[in-house]
């Protein structure tokens, strides 16, 4: 690798390790699943990479990477469009104009969840922990503790709402009375 | 920053989401939630908040299988129920499923019916009553309710009951010593004690000086004077140990005197008169109406301050009226009018009633005119839990200029603000109403104090610059007005007791602010009274401790 190429490198890592999370976020609105945002994650990573020399440093890097990103999940989409949980054309066309203007509400959202996370009951923490652990398959955790999946989503669905609420309470301007 | 909330969605827009998220939507909802998306930018909003917090807690779901990782090796025994996992789990997934499956979702089957954060307290004990009950002035101040952990409870005078979380409960005479070794075990090294232990509790151990008793169940006396100790069984039997002897059992009627060093002798029953519930209560219900009817005559005396603005009891003669303002001279539009709010026990149950607003549009509506130059208010509440973020006492509805909001915030912190001028922005949070302060106590309130009635005062002073918070009495804080949030000109206007009737965003959380709770007694005051008058209101209102 030539000199300037190995700066250029060092930046590039550099800027998506900085706005990885960011980019999962906007991607993850985008798509029906988490394998779904994983693949173009990836496959952004590569573009943004093989395109890094068109981008000018000066410049947001997180608004030139969703364009790239909000092009590739489209092409995923194209590829996938006959799974019944694939947004419409439109639909996704607003997802996506608007989740660009929401980078840094997502971030200091994804902030406040770590407060509500620590701050819930461990019983319940670690249901949720649980639940979200990758490769868990709800039938067989529900079938070995006994009960249903129906009332394994439904706990899940409620402690995912406290949190939701617990984040809006947490970002929400604190002076309000 | 984007306001909107998940609670500003219909329950069918919110069940698509959560549908959507698992994998289980159908295919026409999911065609009728994406047209809903296409017209509602709120729902579009809130979505992409939601599908980013999905992904955020995949993060921390990946995270807690890697901290799983080595729990599992110690935790997970090879006589337990066998789990298969499919071959594609990674290992540190298996490993905390398994992990979680001893914790987690045992205790998940179990408990599906409770709901949201359970803010839990811990202890071994909790004091059910006291009578006459006094403190040396080396040792905190006790209350009914507080918790007991592992400590030393002194009593200096007066009757305690405790009850262990085992089930056992036990009477205490001052002076008293005891320390508490578990729910199961205490040690009297002081006072007269009277133990009743249902069959649950059977097996709870009292260590007395040189001795160990066991109850095996219902009910003895001990009492320890001096280093000397004298036990009487008065129903049941116990189990004693003397230190270096044989274990004996007494059964009712038996009575023996215990030494440091451990021998037993015989003694005679009767000689000893050990607290007894049965007085306690019957006592306890005297000094009630003792109690009372102090209150009463500083109410008849409270109501002819010429500060008072409004103050209410509560007392109605038949739940169609309204709730009455007490002033003299007697000035019926400043009466209240109850909206769901529920009568129930007040501070002397039987003997005057109070209001409940547990049910979110529970409220008491008032219209006060006027002008003031200052604020005191003061009330006895009892708050059962803070439900809401903001937990109402005093709220002018509209909250125009010079209006008064007292609350609660949901950490306990009191919260005492009035409208400096609604028709400026207020710089610090541009979605307010206007310019107005916020002067907060420290948090006050906690879960373990749930069901205590407690006496809360604020003063909001113009002329002295200052607006303080007050608790049972004692000053808990006081913060200065700066100029531009000084207001000399001060209203209320309808207001509400107990909630709020004008909130100007219609946010659920923003908007409902009932106190989960009863109130017994408000007053209001066009004055700011000094730290002495309120140390006396609390003094003259309050129900023996309380």
């Amino acid at each position: 690798m030539a000199q300037s190429e190995n700066d250029n490198y060092e930046l590039f890592v550099q800027r998506f390790a900085q706005h990885e999370r960011d980019l999962r976020r906007f991607i993850r609105s985008l798509l029906p699943t988490w394998t779904d945002t994983d693949e173009v994650v990836q496959q952004s990573a590569i573009v943004l990479w093989r395109k890094f020399d068109q981008y000018d440093p000066e410049t947001n890097f997180m608004k030139w990477a969703c364009v790239v990103a909000r092009f590739e999940a489209l092409a995923y989409r194209r590829k996938m469009a006959r799974d019944k949980l694939v947004f419409r054309e439109d639909v996704f066309d607003l997802m996506a104009d608007e989740g660009v203007e929401e980078v840094d509400t997502r971030r200091t959202e994804h902030e406040a969840l770590e407060t509500c996370l620590a701050a819930m009951p461990e019983k319940q923490r670690d249901f949720v922990t649980l639940a979200y652990t990758p490769g868990i398959k709800v039938k067989e955790l529900a079938a070995d503790a006994g009960s249903s999946s129906a009332a394994f989503y439904m706990r899940l669905k409620r402690l995912r709402r406290q949190l939701m609420e617990c984040i809006e309470t947490k970002t929400a301007q604190p002076d309000h009375a | 920053m984007n306001s909107f909330r998940f609670q500003d969605l219909t329950t069918e827009e919110q069940d698509w989401l959560d549908a959507y998220l698992d994998g289980t939507i159908s295919p026409e909802a999911f065609e009728s939630l994406q047209n809903r998306l296409v017209e509602n930018a709120v729902l579009r909003s809130v979505m992409r908040q939601y599908l980013a917090i999905d992904d955020s807690l995949r993060d921390v779901g990946e995270n807690g299988a890697e901290a799983a990782t080595e729990p599992w090796l110690r935790v997970v025994e090879p006589e337990k129920k066998v789990i298969r996992f499919p071959g594609f789990i990674p290992i540190a997934a298996a490993a905390a499923l398994a992990f979680f499956l001893g914790t987690a979702v045992m205790q998940w089957s179990s408990t599906d019916d409770e709901m949201g954060p359970e803010p839990s307290a811990q202890g071994f004990a909790v004091i059910e009553r006291l009578f006459d009950a006094s403190w040396a002035q080396s040792e905190p101040v006790r209350r009914e309710g507080d918790l007991l952990g592992g400590e030393v409870f002194r009593l200096a005078s007066g009757t305690a009951e405790i009850q262990f979380f085992s089930g056992a409960s036990m009477t205490i005479e001052g002076p008293a010593e005891i320390a508490l070794k578990s729910a199961w075990e205490a040690v009297c090294s002081e006072g007269n004690v009277r133990m009743q232990v249902p069959p649950a509790a059977r097996g709870f151990k009292l260590q007395a000086p040189g001795t160990e008793i066991i109850d095996l169940g219902t009910e003895f006396g001990l009492s320890v004077r001096d280093g000397k100790g004298h036990v009487e069984v008065i129903d049941g039997e116990i189990s004693v140990r003397p230190k270096g002897g044989e274990e004996q059992l007494l059964t009712k009627g038996a009575a023996v005197k215990l030494s440091k060093d451990g021998p037993l002798t015989p003694a005679e029953t009767g000689q000893i008169e050990f607290p007894d519930t049965d007085r306690f209560g019957s006592r306890s219900l005297d000094s009630q109406i003792a109690d009372f009817e102090k209150w009463k005559s500083h109410r008849d005396a409270l109501a002819r301050d010429e500060r008072l603005i409004a103050y209410y009891a509560f007392d109605r003669e038949s739940p169609e009226m309204p709730i009455p303002d007490l002033t003299i001279p007697r000035n019926p539009e400043l009466d209240g009018s109850v909206i769901l709010a529920e009568p129930v026990d007040g501070r002397w149950p039987g003997l005057k009633s109070a209001l409940e607003f547990r049910r979110p549009g529970a409220r008491v509506r008032v219209n006060v005119p006027g002008e003031f130059s200052a604020f005191t208010f003061a009330t006895w509440v009892r708050i059962d839990s803070l439900d809401r973020v903001y937990n109402a006492l005093f709220m002018g509805d509209s909250y125009e200029t010079g209006e008064p909001h007292w609350q609660i915030r949901d950490d306990g912190a009191m919260m005492l603000s009035v409208m400096v001028d609604d028709s400026k922005p207020n710089p610090k949070a541009p979605n307010d109403a206007g310019l107005h302060r916020v002067y907060y106590s420290p948090p006050m309130w906690e879960m373990s104090m749930s069901g205590e009635w407690m006496h809360l005062a604020s003063v909001f002073d113009p002329e002295g610059r200052a607006v303080s918070h007050f608790v049972n009495g004692e000053q808990v804080s006081t913060q200065e007005i700066e100029d531009k949030f000084l207001i000399k000109k001060l209203r209320i206007g309808n207001a509400e007791i107990g909630n709020w009737g004008l909130p100007f965003r219609e946010d659920p959380w923003f908007a409902i602010r009932n106190l989960n709770g009863r109130m017994d007694e408000i007053a209001l005051f066009d004055a700011a009274l000094g730290a002495e008058e309120i140390a006396g209101l609390f003094e003259r209102s309050r129900a023996g401790r309380r």
